[in-house]
């Protein structure tokens, strides 16, 4: 068994097991520990194929015990299709270098060392309250910080590169806000100038505009127009429409046309629980949203990423805000 | 250059009249033919979804009324064929929004510069209807071998031909099951020709491929397999004015079929 330390949670590898059964074995001999309680686990399922059914039971088995799957990592493709239909993330553990505590599977083995929190853009080190075999902490200085490098290495090596350190810098950077690097999700439409006549770019702060506040589902074919920013608490079905000369936030899905600043003001944003509009209008900016993403309605979830667009070097720029479970 | 202007209508809602339209422009204007669709159907628009454009909308037919554009802007080109164009009703106004005045001018406009201006009219006989004939010198009613849809078809024939300015109307008969036919459980093509005393232009079989290229916002002309796709293309020629004989649909007349039916009569029999 192999362990390390994402956020609030930690690997568990089950990479060696044979078959389903001996899997279920080990990963239930492991959750029975208390530290596993209330903890995101990241299980390394290695080759074995897992059907859906499988996979559920398993999820359900962590779930009994307080705890969540963050992701899995595995290489066998039925495993993947597995995970994927059950909106399991998906994601590589690269542990080549990772200090690995390769055991078979002794309970015992289990230990928090120190669980690193993602928190205001800053990479935020907590010393654990259970440390029943690890006992550097007590001993000398130097041991600590030799230990605490440890750490910091072990989880660079452990959280793959292309999902968590980019988050990390851009976390540091934007402090909790990352920018959606796939560009491709909205595609600017050649509309020349399409700003009513008379009508000026300009940037006006839209906090100090006056704020719509809606509390109910637009539906198709209806239209809400507000000189200022509009809030909706519910969704915006596709072909609805939503224009506002400032802001608008949709507590939902926005599934819609969304034209943001409509009297030409570029710093207005649109954002939404789920961030699905047909067309993102921002000032004088028309997008479509890409054909390849053409699903006119979402599945609903339980868990959204909220997203928000603005206005960046002439282009629609959307900015995906992070969780924080 | 003088082109056509087609409006296709049904009266009864739901009898295909919005895949007609999308699936013969599009094969039209494969063809080589330059093609715009005009959606009428105004606070109920679909066509753009069933060509895949409604991303692309940024003004509709009455923005152009309305003179907050140019007609010229209000066409949304197709994906793949720069041939076919569209001018996407409004989806936040209704009926009320446009009259028959006006929509017969933007048909006389468009007329000028494309082969054919196809019109795609909203389920009804009152002020949407009559919107959407206004510019037409022909028409193409769709109807399904029911009832319900015969007797609406009869209806919207009856006031085609009080219309002076439409001057030929077809039948297009959608959604044929050549089983049911079979089994005496569905009107035959004969039985509506006959029944409606109206020259037909196609025939086109019941396609559960019709769903998937709604969805997908791909007109299933698109696809050479599918038979619906076939047939459709099959009344764009005949719109072209050729000579083309109506599909077989019965059931495939193969070695192993012929057998599968000798059984299935014994069957019936025993």
């Amino acid at each position: 068994m192999e362990k390390g330390f994402t956020e609030n949670g930690f690997i568990i590898d089950l990479s060696n097991a044979k078959n389903t059964t001996q899997l279920v074995f080990e990963l239930s001999s492991i959750m029975e520990h208390p530290d596993v309680k209330g903890k995101r686990i990241c299980l390394k399922l290695g080759n074995l194929d897992l059907k859906q059914s499988q996979l559920l039971s398993i999820k359900a088995l962590i779930e009994s015990m307080d705890a969540s799957i963050a992701f899995i990592d595995t290489k066998s493709e039925q495993t993947e299709a597995s995970a994927v239909s059950l909106g399991i993330v998906l994601s590589e553990i690269s542990n080549d270098a990772a200090p690995s505590f390769v055991a078979t599977t002794p309970v015992e083995e289990i230990k928090e060392e120190a669980v690193v929190v993602k928190e205001e853009g800053k990479v935020v080190e907590i010393q654990p309250e259970t440390t029943n075999v690890n006992n550097s902490i007590e001993t000398t200085d130097g041991v600590e910080d030799i230990y605490d490098e440890q750490t910091t290495q072990e989880l660079s090596e452990i959280i793959p590169a292309e999902n968590f350190s980019a988050d990390f810098e851009a976390l540091a950077v934007n402090e909790g806000i990352l920018k959606n690097e796939d560009a491709s999700k909205y595609i600017l439409l050649d509309t020349g100038d399409v700003l009513p006549q008379g009508v000026e770019e300009n940037s006006v702060n839209t906090e100090s505009l006056p704020t719509l506040y809606i509390n109910q589902t637009l539906r198709s074919g209806q239209t809400v127009t507000y000189e200022g920013n509009i809030l909706i608490i519910g969704d915006a079905h596709p072909g609805s429409e939503i224009v506002a000369t400032g802001d608008i936030t949709v507590w939902g899905i926005l599934g819609g046309i969304a034209h943001a600043g409509s009297m030409g003001n570029i710093t207005a944003k649109v954002r939404a629980l789920k961030l699905n509009a047909i067309q993102l209008r921002i000032a004088g900016l028309y997008a479509r949203r890409n054909d390849t993403l053409n699903v006119p309605y979402v599945q609903k979830t339980n868990e959204f990423t909220p997203e928000e667009a603005q206005i960046e070097d002439g282009k629609i720029v959307i900015y995906k805000k992070l969780r924080r479970d | 250059m003088t082109g056509r202007v087609i409006v296709i209508t049904s009266g009864k809602g739901g009898v295909g009249k919005t895949t007609t339209s999308a699936n013969i422009g599009t094969a039209l204007a494969k063809d080589g033919y330059k093609v715009v669709l005009i959606d009428t159907d105004l606070g109920l628009r679909n066509l753009d979804l069933l060509l895949g454009l409604e991303n692309r909308i940024v003004y509709t037919i009455v923005d152009v009324i309305e003179e907050r554009c140019k007609l010229k802007q209000a066409l949304v080109k197709d994906k793949k064929n720069p041939n076919l164009s569209l001018l996407a009703a409004a989806q936040t106004r209704d009926k009320t929004a446009v009259t028959a005045e006006q929509l017969k001018e933007i048909c006389d406009t468009l007329k000028e510069e494309n082969d054919f201006v196809l019109v795609d009219c909203p389920a009804g006989i009152e002020q949407g209807f009559q919107n959407a004939v206004a510019g037409a010198s022909e028409a193409i009613v769709v109807t399904t071998p029911e009832m319900s849809a015969i007797r609406d078809a009869d209806r919207i024939i009856g006031l085609l031909e009080a219309k002076e300015e439409i001057t030929s109307y077809k039948l297009l008969l959608n959604r044929v099951r050549p089983s049911l036919i079979k089994s005496n459980d569905m009107m035959s093509v004969d039985d509506v020709v006959e029944i409606l005393s109206c020259p037909l232009i196609g025939i086109i079989p019941e396609d559960t491929g019709i769903i998937t290229s709604t969805n997908k916002g791909e007109p299933i002309v698109n696809d050479e397999d599918a038979l619906a796709g076939k047939a459709y293309r099959n009344v764009a020629l005949r719109i072209l004015g050729e000579e083309v004989p109506f599909l077989d649909l019965d059931e495939p007349k193969g070695f192993m079929a012929k057998i599968k039916n000798a059984f299935s009569k014994l069957k019936a029999k025993v």
